[in-house]
């Protein structure tokens, strides 16, 4: 395995063979993979990856993965020139990075779930597992699904069942844990070091959360292999922004870019803000929250990668903001109405944020701006109800469609 | 012998009290600390807990019991 030099703590650096392990023996800090950029120099190309796969594995040189099995139809997700949306914030370069069409299960967690289940199996894992009762779960159970693997998905036991049918439809073992989300939590991460599964964001994340990077390397070569010179991504655990960071600069590393990396803009929930909290107040440790927000897909109270995030708006000379449950509703509007896409909560997030940014001026109007938008829509639809325009009712004449829709709607 | 990582965070009202040797001498446990952060308002500790595996599971209740917040090191997994 040449491209891989192995995994590394992040905190005290100490280094770890290629195994399903995520936590350092000494300090606790977490694993990560560590490439050989010099070897993967040697055979990375343009060309070549032009000629790979449509989906993330066109990038696998820089993946921790050999053979490919799960999620071959994962990433590759449009690139679009918002002009409208553009054109409302005052921004000529804007591009919208959607993955709200990312497959099988419509959001980014395609990426990571396609690299984690590949890894596990190349490690033997028979059995995929995770806890979740959203973006991850449908990820997780569809992957499963179709790579023939066991799938276990924890839950809080007082959640209710229709929250869970898109994940339920793939016939995962869902197990309901009689305790709360933190109960879940704990649980989880026992299980994961005692059974011989692959618990998605535990035991095999070093390699799960390496998926995030293709969201910067579709960019790049979207944009004709170069970075742009800002993004603006949603923070949850902070692993998505940090590796979306991580793959830029690998990008350079190897040649495949000449400018530098973007300034990195971290979006978060107004109710669950931890990490913008740390950042704003200078500090390099997370003070866990209670998260309350509808951004429930990002509202993680405890995120284990905030450090790694805030040092990663420093070093980019980035920024983080947060928006209100009505601002991210007014978020979601705002991308649909402009570019016809429509995202989730995350997604609001990410276009609240954005658009503070531009409004406080912190792009300049020329500069090429990239917007994550990470999740779908149609998974969340309730949290528009009440905030849509309601039908405007009519009989069945053609006289009173005149009046009451022609009247109103068309104007001059 | 089992062993647990876990990271415990402390609430400012719990900052003075002696809660770790307290479990120390209430349950059969040993504990190995491999990382912590107190100050004056929040007080955070990454740590193994070292026994038998329901006296562990009963010094984790206990732990919650006394305010504190337990999470596992990966911290919060669960994501909607």
């Amino acid at each position: 395995m040449a491209k891989i030099k192995g995994l590394a703590c992040k905190e005290c650096g100490r280094e770890y063979p290629v195994e399903p392990i995520h936590v350092c023996e000494f300090c606790f800090g977490p694993l990560e993979v560590i490439y050989d950029y010099e070897e993967i120099k040697k055979s990375i190309s343009r060309e070549k990856i032009e000629k790979g796969p449509k989906s993330l594995w066109r990038y696998i040189d820089l993946l921790p993965v050999e053979n490919p099995t799960v999620g071959l139809s994962a990433g590759f997700t449009p690139l679009i020139k918002a002009e409208n949306l553009g054109k409302e914030l005052g921004l000529k370069n804007l591009y919208i990075k959607d993955d709200s069409v990312n497959h099988p299960t419509l959001s980014f967690k395609d990426r990571v779930v396609a690299v984690a289940l590949s890894k596990a199996k190349e490690f033997g894992f028979d059995t995929a597992a995770c806890a979740s009762t959203g973006n991850l779960a449908n990820s997780v159970s569809a992957l499963a699904a179709s790579s023939g693997m066991k799938c276990y998905v924890f839950i809080p036991a007082n959640l209710e069942t229709n929250k869970i049918i898109g994940s339920l439809v793939f016939d995962p073992v869902v197990v309901a844990v009689d305790g709360n989300y933190d109960d879940v939590n704990r649980l989880s991460s026992e299980i994961a070091n005692e059974f011989g599964w692959a618990f998605v964001n535990i035991n095999v994340r070093p390699y799960y959360s390496e998926g995030s990077k293709t969201l910067a390397f579709e960019v790049a070569e979207q944009l004709g292999w170069k970075s742009p010179d800002a993004v603006v991504a949603p923070l949850a655990s902070g692993s998505l922004y940090t590796k979306i960071w991580k793959g830029f600069n690998e990008l350079k590393e190897v040649g495949l870019i000449e400018n530098n990396p973007p300034r990195m803009y971290g979006a978060q929930a107004l109710g669950c803000s931890p990490i913008y909290q740390a950042f704003k107040e200078g500090r390099d440790w997370i003070k866990p929250v209670k998260p309350d927000t509808i951004a429930k897909s990002i509202a993680i109270g405890n995120p284990a990668d905030g450090p790694y995030a805030v040092k990663v708006a420093k070093e980019s000379n980035g920024d983080m903001e947060v928006a209100s449950n009505e601002e991210i509703i007014e978020g979601i509007k705002l991308l649909a109405k402009t570019e016809g896409i429509f995202t989730e909560t995350a997604g609001g997030t990410t276009i609240a944020v954005l658009k503070k940014f531009a409004e406080k001026g912190v792009f300049n109007p020329d500069e090429i701006v990239v917007a994550y938008i990470t999740g779908n829509g149609y998974k969340t639809m309730e949290v528009l109800e009440g905030h849509l325009k309601s039908p405007i009712h009519i009989k069945p004449s053609l006289q009173e469609f005149k009046e009451k829709v022609i009247g109103q709607t068309v104007k001059g | 012998m089992n062993s647990m990582k876990l990271k415990l965070i402390y609430p400012e009202e719990k900052i003075k009290e002696p809660i770790l040797s307290r479990m120390c001498k209430t349950f059969d446990i040993d504990i190995n600390i491999r990382k912590a952060n107190v100050q004056e308002n929040i007080g955070w500790l990454e740590l193994e807990l070292i026994g038998k595996e329901e006296e562990i599971e009963r010094a984790i209740d206990w732990l919650i019991k006394q305010g504190i917040e337990v999470s596992p090191l990966e911290g919060q997994v669960f994501t909607e």
